[in-house]
């Protein structure tokens, strides 16, 4: 009797510890690509000896399943190249992405590569969680030679660098030469005024298409508000960078005579739209998208038309413009294999091969030796992208300082008003005094 | 004999042991983290900061979407948890009237309650009640055409949510439906030979003998019910949005939480839903002693 409660009591144990073994491994090996994962993946080494030890690296980045594909060809090509380097990947979607990377934080368990964006960096870096990457720029571990300063400078903050760009991107929209030409109307000029856009929207609701499913909010109005000599944020993050309601009303006035007469897509039917793949561009339906430059690859890709890239109306095109890193790679504050870390983002950004797997995936590449070797390899629609950002390169004013603390809770709070305006829940006066108002009570804790 | 004890006494803490660090770890002290948190400002980046009931205090005074969602989750659950128990019911007593193959039914109704919480039916949903979607194509075939999207529409949200609970009734239904097999058929004989119609059967026999599963179910759906996540945020692709209209008090934990990275106030919030829905069961089993009837209690009396 003893004996079997004894037995039985083994048995459970076991099972026990085989669940928390089997969930732990299971963890780890998110990818499952850790080819070479054996159990001496432990010790972080001294970079001194001769012969490296073996490192793990934990890289993360969200993204699409294309990333995912040439991310992790690249990873496997730096292993072949450093074979006493170990590298697990974490990579998701973008919103489980930064739901999974603050309790990590919050635990100290961060990875020691993580790729970061531009309305988060602020949050990450100042709360001690990244590197300062400045000293291996200096020592040359990371290799900046054929890297611009601007192309550098969008990680910077307070003199320091957080985080390696990986690619620059700027805003535009897209349209369908297609519908233009079956409407008899003329191509939009490359310098055009928010008037002849306003227009244009409207001849084309005539004819009976949507000139587009939908304008971000956030980011089209803090264009037009830097063409104006505004912007969305103060410098110091503790406002919003305008206090005269004007520009909200000038700009959201537009955006709501366009919806009402139906040029904007009603907002219930675009709340259904998943993907480009079955947005109103994909249906024939739009004439036009609103984008970040490196998304009209895979727009062209998802819809199957031959769109165009083409700038944002003026006038202030030049103040408005602005190249913005796509993404950043940043180190990990804690991490203990630093220079391993760095060693690889240099790989990231500069080796060719490497770049040639990844086509621009991330943004156009900012080193000019890779631009200059992919280019004669790319196909149309990249090098439209290397030539528009190349445009927006000599025809744009600098970024703006990253979205404060709290900016997520204001964009949310600008999407809400919008929503109740365009709804005439509210007046334009009121979602402007509104937004004013809530958007610097939440920065004001800053 | 002592000695003895001792020793089965380790052996049945062994065997409880996955359990009980499983609840250690993963309920009583998260619990207990969250209630300390809901007193401080935490980011989750940069260590808690104590900042006393000011959280709180932001809740009620300050912070309109709170309101909002409160108000919101209020309606959702007014709708769906009696909307589902009388659904539910009425399904019962159909099956419970007696149907060939009584068993696949069972099985049938009781599916969408398996699958029901899950993302695929909430996506699934949204495709139903899109603007191109299954319900617009049906009434176009009696000659109404809508062109709105059911999920996307502020007037019309909440309610597609709503039907979406109210379709998952099979755990409420098998319960019911166990309650009803309780009944003795003799008390149905003897309300015929007095004349009883099946109204009055109903009023008078079936509800008074069914209302202690009547509560039980009401105050489970009601819980679940303050709880509900998943669909609000699939249908409104984590935004809460249009205009608030599915802005469930959870959806709201979890933006605070894991969108605006605020959570110290998070917690606050989950403390607050707490003391909500104890203070709604605690009424709910006050007013029961007016309305539940326990057999056994009368008998004995």
């Amino acid at each position: 009797m003893k004996k079997k409660a004894f037995l039985l009591m083994v048995a459970v144990l076991l099972l026990f510890l085989a669940a928390c073994s089997g969930g732990s491994s299971s963890s780890t090996g998110d990818g499952g690509q850790t080819a070479n994962g054996g159990g001496t993946s432990e010790g972080p080494s001294d970079q001194n000896g001769a012969a490296p030890e073996e490192v793990t690296l934990r890289i993360a980045w969200w993204g699409g399943q294309s990333r995912h594909d040439v991310t992790l060809e690249v990873i496997e090509l730096y292993q072949e190249q450093n074979p006493h380097v170990i590298i697990e990947p974490e990579f998701t979607g973008w919103d489980e992405y930064w739901q999974r990377l603050a309790p990590q934080a919050a635990a100290n368990d961060l990875p020691d590569i993580i790729q970061m964006d531009l309305s988060y960096i602020t949050q990450y870096a100042t709360r001690g969680q990244l590197a300062d990457l400045t000293p291996y720029v200096e020592s040359g571990l990371f290799n900046t030679e054929h890297i611009s300063d601007s192309a550098l400078s969008g990680g910077m903050l307070d003199g320091k660098l957080y985080g390696i760009n990986l690619g620059v991107n700027a805003i535009g929209m897209t349209y369908n030469p297609e519908i233009l030409e079956a409407t008899g109307l003329s191509e939009p000029s490359w310098d055009w005024t928010y008037d002849e856009w306003e227009q244009l929207a409207y001849d084309v609701t005539e004819h009976g298409y949507y000139f587009t499913q939908g304008i971000n909010n956030e980011e089209f109005f803090n264009y037009y508000l830097r063409t104006q000599g505004q912007s969305l944020y103060a410098k110091d993050g503790r406002s919003l960078g305008y206090d005269d309601d004007r520009y909200f009303i000038e700009y959201f006035g537009r955006i709501q005579r366009m919806y009402d007469a139906g040029a904007i897509a009603p907002i219930d039917m675009a709340a259904q739209i998943q993907s480009w793949e079955d947005g109103l561009t994909a249906r024939g339906e739009a004439l036009a998208d609103f984008v970040w430059s490196n998304q009209y690859v895979g727009l062209t890709t998802a819809t199957q038309k031959p769109l165009v890239l083409h700038p944002l109306p003026g006038p202030g095109v030049k103040e408005g413009l602005f190249l913005k890193p796509s993404m950043y790679f940043s180190v990990f504050e804690n991490s203990d294999v630093k220079e391993e870390a760095v060693k690889f983002i240099d790989f990231f950004i500069n080796d060719i091969e490497a770049n040639r797997i990844m086509r621009g995936d991330r943004g156009v590449p900012i080193s000019s030796e890779v631009q200059e070797a992919l280019r004669p390899e790319l196909d149309d629609v990249t090098v439209a992208t290397f030539d528009f950002i190349a445009w927006v390169d000599e025809n744009s004013s600098p970024i703006d300082p990253p979205p404060p603390v709290g900016a997520s809770e204001v964009v949310s709070e600008l999407n809400d008003l919008v929503e109740r305006m365009l709804y005439k829940t509210i007046t334009l006066e009121e979602a402007a005094a509104q937004f004013r108002e809530a958007a610097n009570s939440i920065l004001s804790s800053n | 004999m002592g000695k003895l004890l001792h020793r089965d006494l380790i052996v049945g803490y062994v065997f409880l042991s996955p359990f009980l660090i499983g609840f250690l770890a993963f309920t009583l002290f998260p619990i207990m983290a969250s209630f300390y948190f809901s007193f401080t400002k935490f980011d989750l980046l940069s260590a808690p900061n104590w900042i006393g009931l000011d959280n709180f205090y932001k809740m009620f005074k300050e912070d309109d979407r709170f309101w909002q969602a409160l108000k919101v989750t209020f309606i959702y659950v007014s709708l769906s948890v009696p909307l589902r128990l009388c659904f539910a019911l009425f399904v019962a007593m159909l099956l419970n009237a007696g149907a060939a193959m009584l068993g696949l039914y069972r099985t049938v109704y009781y599916l969408p309650s398996i699958i029901g919480g899950s993302v695929a039916v909430a996506i699934m949903w949204r495709q139903i009640f899109g603007d191109r979607g299954a319900v617009n194509s049906i009434l176009a075939l009696f000659d109404i055409h809508v062109n709105i999207s059911w999920t996307g529409h502020p007037s019309t949200a909440l309610f597609t949510l709503v039907l979406l609970s109210v379709w998952q009734f099979g755990s409420s239904m098998l319960i019911f439906l166990a309650g009803l097999k309780n009944i003795p058929r003799t008390f149905y004989e003897a309300a015929s030979v007095d004349g009883a119609g099946a109204v009055q059967k109903f009023f008078k026999i079936t509800l008074p003998l069914l209302s202690p599963i009547i509560l039980f179910n009401l105050i489970m759906q009601t819980i679940a019910g303050f709880m509900t996540f998943t669909p609000a945020y699939i249908i409104s692709n984590g935004s809460g949005g249009p205009m608030g209209t599915t802005l469930l008090y959870s959806l709201y934990l979890f933006q605070r939480a894991f969108v605006f990275f605020d959570m110290g106030y998070a917690s606050a919030m989950a403390w607050v839903m707490l003391a909500l829905i104890t203070v709604l069961t605690g009424f709910v089993f006050f007013t029961s002693k007016y309305w539940v009837y326990y057999e056994t209690k009368e008998d004995r009396a």
